[in-house]
C-alpha cells in the first residue's frame, strides 16, 4: 500500500528544486535538476505502479485522488519531464556559449521550468475540479512566462497572445465548472466535496442533464483552448516556436495532453449523465483540429511552427478516438497520448539541435541534417516518419486502432476524412522533412553533433518510438485498459 | 437596494470603455472590485454563511487593493501619460455596451438559470460583466486593457457563482484568488517587457508572427 508520503514528494521535488537552482551556481544547478528529475521518475513510476497493480489512492481528506488515468498522466510528465531536463544543459549551455542570454538566465529558467512540471503534476493529482481549474491556470503563467524566456519582439508577442487566450479560455472553463458544482450542490448541497470528481463520477447519473451540458460545453471550449484545440488554437503554434525547444518538446507533449486530461475528467461525469450524447462534441472538435492542420502544414517556412500544427493534428486524433469511444477508440486513443507524447517531444528536442546548430528555423536555410549531424539527422528522419503514422512505427500502431475502432463502430465519415487528412498531412510534412534531411549541408556548417548532453536525451524516447511500434508489452496493455476503464466512467 | 448596487457594477464596466488614459482604468476596476466585496458583504449580511465574510475581505484586500496596485505600479514604471487606442470610436462602443448589455439580461431571462435566493437580482448584471469584458479585450488596443478586460470577466464569474450558489468552496475560492493575483503580476510583468522592446503598448504592432 502507499500513503501520502511519496504523493507529497512528488509534487515537493519540483519545487525545491525549481528554488534550489534559482539560488545555486549553475554548474551545480545543471546537475542537480537532472538528478532531482532522475529522482522523480522513481518517485512517479513507483506511484503510477502502484495504481495500475493495485488500487487507486485517496488522500488528504478526499483532495488527493489518483486513478489509472491520473497515474498515466504523471508517468508521462515524469518521463518526458526528466528527459527535458537532461536535454535543457546542453541547449541551455550552447545558449550562453553563443551569447544568447546572459549565464544567469539559466537560473531563471530551472526556476520555471522546474515549477511548470510541477503544476502539471499537481493537476493530475487533485480530485476536486475547482483546483485541477486552479492547476491549470497555474501551468499556463508559469510556461507562458517559459514562452517569453529570449525577450525578443516575437516570443514576447507569442507570450502575450498564450497568456491572453489560454486565460480567457479557462475563465469559461471556471463558468463550466460553477455549473458542474451546481448540479453537484443540487444533490450533496454546499460542500467542497460536491466538487469532487469521485463523488461527481459516482451520481453521474443523477445530476442535472441541462446543467451538465452547459458545464461541458464551456469546458470543452475553455480547456479546449489550452489543449489547441481548432478553431482554439492560434496561439499554439506562436507558443510552441517561440520557447525554448526543451519547453517547446514539453508543451506539446505533456501540457497539452494535461489539458485534455481536464477535458476528459469532466467528458467522463458528462458522458454518462447525458448517456453518450456528449460525444459527437469531441468528434466536431477531433475532426475540425485534424483538418485545419492540413492546409497550415502545407505552407509552412518555419520548422518549429510545423511541428506545433502537427501537434494541433495529434490533439484533434485523441479527442476524435476518446469521441468514437467503445473499448477499442478510448484504447486507441490513450496509446496515442502516450505515442504522441514520446515521437513529439524526440521531434523537438531534434529540432533544436538543427535550429542551434543552422541557426535557423527557416525549413529553407536548413539541407543535408543527416550529413552534417548524423546521429540527430537520422532520429529526426525517423521520428518524423513516426510522427506521421508511417509504419513500423509506434504512431501507426495507435492511429490505426482509432481508425478500426471508427469503422467497427460505424462512424464511417469521420473515419473516411481522418484517414484522408491523415495521408495529405503526411505528404506534406515529408516534402519538408526530405529536403531538410538529405543534400548537401550548407558549407559554413560544422559537421559535428552538437553536445553529448543533446544527443543522449534523443535515445529514450527514440526507443519508445521504435520499440512500441513492433511489440506492446502485455503489462503496458494492460495499464492502456485500465486507463480506457475510467474514460468510459467505470471504476477501475 | 440590489438593483442599485447592479447598477454600480454595469457603470463601472461601461465606463471602462470610455477613459482616456489607462491609468483611469485602474481606479475604475478598484471601484468595481469594491462594489463587488459589497454584493459578497450583503449577500453574508443576509446569509450568515461564513465563506461569504471570507469571500467579501478577500475581495476587498486581493481585487480592490493589491491587484490595482500592482497595475498602477506597472503603469508609472512604463508611462503614466498613456492614451488608450480603441477599434470603435466613443459612441460606437457606447451603442455596443449598451447592446451586450441588453443581451446579457435578455439571455440570463431566458437560460432559467437556477438561483439562490438573495443571490437572484445579480444573474442578470454578472453575465453582462462577461460579455463586456470580452469586449473591452476586443476593442482596446492597449496590451495592458486587456489585462483590465480579463479581469473584468473575472469578476463577472465570481459574481456568477454567487448568483447561483453562494459562491464556489472557499478553499477553491482562494485558489481562484491566488491565480489572479499571479495572472496580474505576470500581465504587469510582460507589459513592461513589450513596452521596453516595441516602445509600445499597442498589440497592433505585434503581428510578426503568421501563419
Amino acid at each position: 500500500m502507499i500513503d501520502m508520503g511519496e504523493v507529497s514528494l512528488l509534487l515537493i521535488i519540483p519545487l525545491m528544486t525549481a528554488l534550489l537552482c534559482w539560488k545555486i551556481n549553475v554548474r551545480i544547478g545543471n546537475k542537480l535538476q537532472v538528478a532531482a528529475a532522475l529522482f522523480n521518475v522513481v518517485v512517479g513510476l513507483f506511484i503510477a505502479k502502484n495504481v495500475f497493480f493495485h488500487a487507486p489512492i485517496t488522500g488528504w481528506h478526499r483532495l488527493i485522488y489518483i486513478d489509472a488515468l491520473s497515474a498515466f498522466n504523471v508517468m508521462l510528465i515524469v518521463l518526458i519531464g526528466f528527459v527535458a531536463s537532461l536535454y535543457s544543459v546542453g541547449y541551455m549551455h550552447h545558449e550562453v556559449a553563443e551569447k544568447i542570454i546572459d549565464a544567469y538566465k539559466v537560473r531563471h529558467y530551472y526556476l520555471w521550468f522546474h515549477l511548470f512540471l510541477g503544476t502539471m503534476l499537481a493537476v493530475s493529482v487533485v480530485n476536486n475540479l475547482g483546483f485541477l481549474w486552479v492547476g491549470i491556470e497555474l501551468t499556463t503563467l508559469v510556461s507562458a512566462l517559459l514562452v517569453a524566456f529570449y525577450r525578443k519582439g516575437t516570443s514576447l508577442e507569442a507570450a502575450w497572445k498564450y497568456l491572453i487566450m489560454g486565460s480567457v479560455g479557462i475563465a469559461f472553463a471556471l463558468l463550466g465548472i460553477i455549473f458542474l458544482y451546481l448540479s453537484g450542490v443540487d444533490l450533496f448541497g454546499e460542500s467542497a466535496d460536491s466538487l469532487n470528481w469521485t463523488v461527481l463520477n459516482q451520481a453521474a447519473k443523477q445530476l442535472n442533464p441541462q446543467w451538465t451540458l452547459i458545464a461541458f460545453i464551456f469546458v470543452l471550449v475553455g480547456f479546449g483552448t489550452k489543449a489547441g484545440l481548432a478553431p482554439m488554437h492560434f496561439w499554439l503554434p506562436d507558443a510552441h516556436s517561440q520557447a525554448p525547444s526543451p519547453v517547446s518538446a514539453v508543451l506539446s507533449g505533456v501540457l497539452l495532453n494535461t489539458a485534455l486530461y481536464g477535458i476528459f475528467r469532466i467528458y467522463t461525469i458528462v458522458n454518462t449523465t447525458l448517456d453518450g450524447k456528449a460525444a459527437p462534441y469531441l468528434i466536431f472538435f477531433g475532426l475540425l483540429s485534424i483538418a485545419i492542420t492540413v492546409p497550415f502544414m502545407l505552407v509552412q517556412h518555419d520548422l518549429k511552427r510545423m511541428l506545433a500544427y502537427s501537434s494541433v493534428e495529434h490533439m484533434g486524433i485523441i479527442t476524435l478516438g476518446v469521441g468514437i469511444g467503445g473499448a477499442l477508440g478510448l484504447y486507441g486513443a490513450v496509446l496515442h497520448m502516450f505515442h504522441h507524447s514520446m515521437a513529439k517531444s524526440l521531434l523537438f528536442f531534434a529540432a533544436g539541435n538543427i535550429n542551434q546548430k543552422y541557426h535557423s528555423k527557416r525549413m529553407d536555410r536548413i539541407s543535408g541534417v543527416v550529413k552534417a549531424m548524423p546521429i540527430t539527422g537520422s532520429i529526426f528522419l525517423i521520428a518524423a516518419f513516426a510522427i506521421t503514422g508511417t509504419p513500423p512505427f509506434n504512431i501507426f500502431i495507435s492511429e490505426f486502432t482509432i481508425m478500426r475502432a471508427g469503422f467497427q463502430s460505424g462512424h464511417l465519415a469521420a473515419t473516411v476524412l481522418f484517414l484522408l487528412f491523415v495521408v495529405l498531412i503526411f505528404s506534406g510534412m515529408m516534402y519538408y522533412v526530405v529536403r531538410m534531411a538529405f543534400g548537401e549541408a550548407p558549407a559554413k556548417v560544422e559537421k559535428k553533433e552538437m553536445s553529448r548532453w543533446s544527443t543522449v536525451a534523443l535515445f529514450l524516447p527514440l526507443i519508445a518510438v521504435i520499440v512500441f511500434g513492433l511489440y506492446v508489452p502485455p503489462f503496458f496493455q494492460e495499464i492502456i485498459q485500465q486507463v480506457a476503464v475510467v474514460l468510459q466512467g467505470g471504476k477501475s | 437596494m440590489e438593483q442599485w448596487i447592479a447598477m454600480l457594477l454595469l457603470i463601472s464596466a461601461i465606463r471602462l470603455l470610455q477613459i482616456r488614459k489607462i491609468s483611469d482604468s485602474v481606479s475604475i476596476l478598484a471601484f468595481q472590485s469594491f462594489v463587488l466585496a459589497l454584493t459578497a458583504g450583503a449577500l453574508w449580511y443576509q446569509t450568515k454563511l461564513p465563506h461569504l465574510l471570507v469571500a467579501a475581505v478577500l475581495t476587498l484586500v486581493v481585487k480592490a487593493m493589491i491587484i490595482p496596485a500592482v497595475l498602477h505600479y506597472t503603469i508609472k514604471k512604463i508611462d503614466v501619460h498613456r492614451q488608450v487606442e480603441r477599434v470603435t470610436s466613443k459612441y460606437s462602443s457606447l451603442l455596443i455596451a449598451i447592446i451586450l448589455s441588453v443581451a446579457g439580461f435578455y439571455v440570463t431571462s431566458r437560460l432559467h438559470l437556477p438561483s439562490t435566493k438573495f443571490g437572484a437580482p445579480y444573474l442578470p448584471v454578472s453575465i453582462t460583466l462577461v460579455f463586456l469584458g470580452t469586449f473591452i479585450m476586443v476593442d482596446h488596443k492597449k496590451a495592458l486593457m486587456q489585462g483590465i478586460g480579463l479581469i473584468t470577466i473575472e469578476n463577472g464569474l465570481f459574481l456568477v457563482a454567487q448568483a447561483i450558489s453562494y459562491g464556489m468552496p472557499m478553499m477553491v475560492e482562494l485558489g481562484i484568488f491566488f491565480d489572479m493575483l499571479v495572472t496580474v503580476v505576470i500581465i504587469g510583468i510582460l507589459s513592461f517587457r513589450i513596452h521596453s522592446t516595441f516602445e509600445s503598448l499597442n498589440i497592433e504592432k505585434m503581428s510578426n508572427l503568421k501563419g
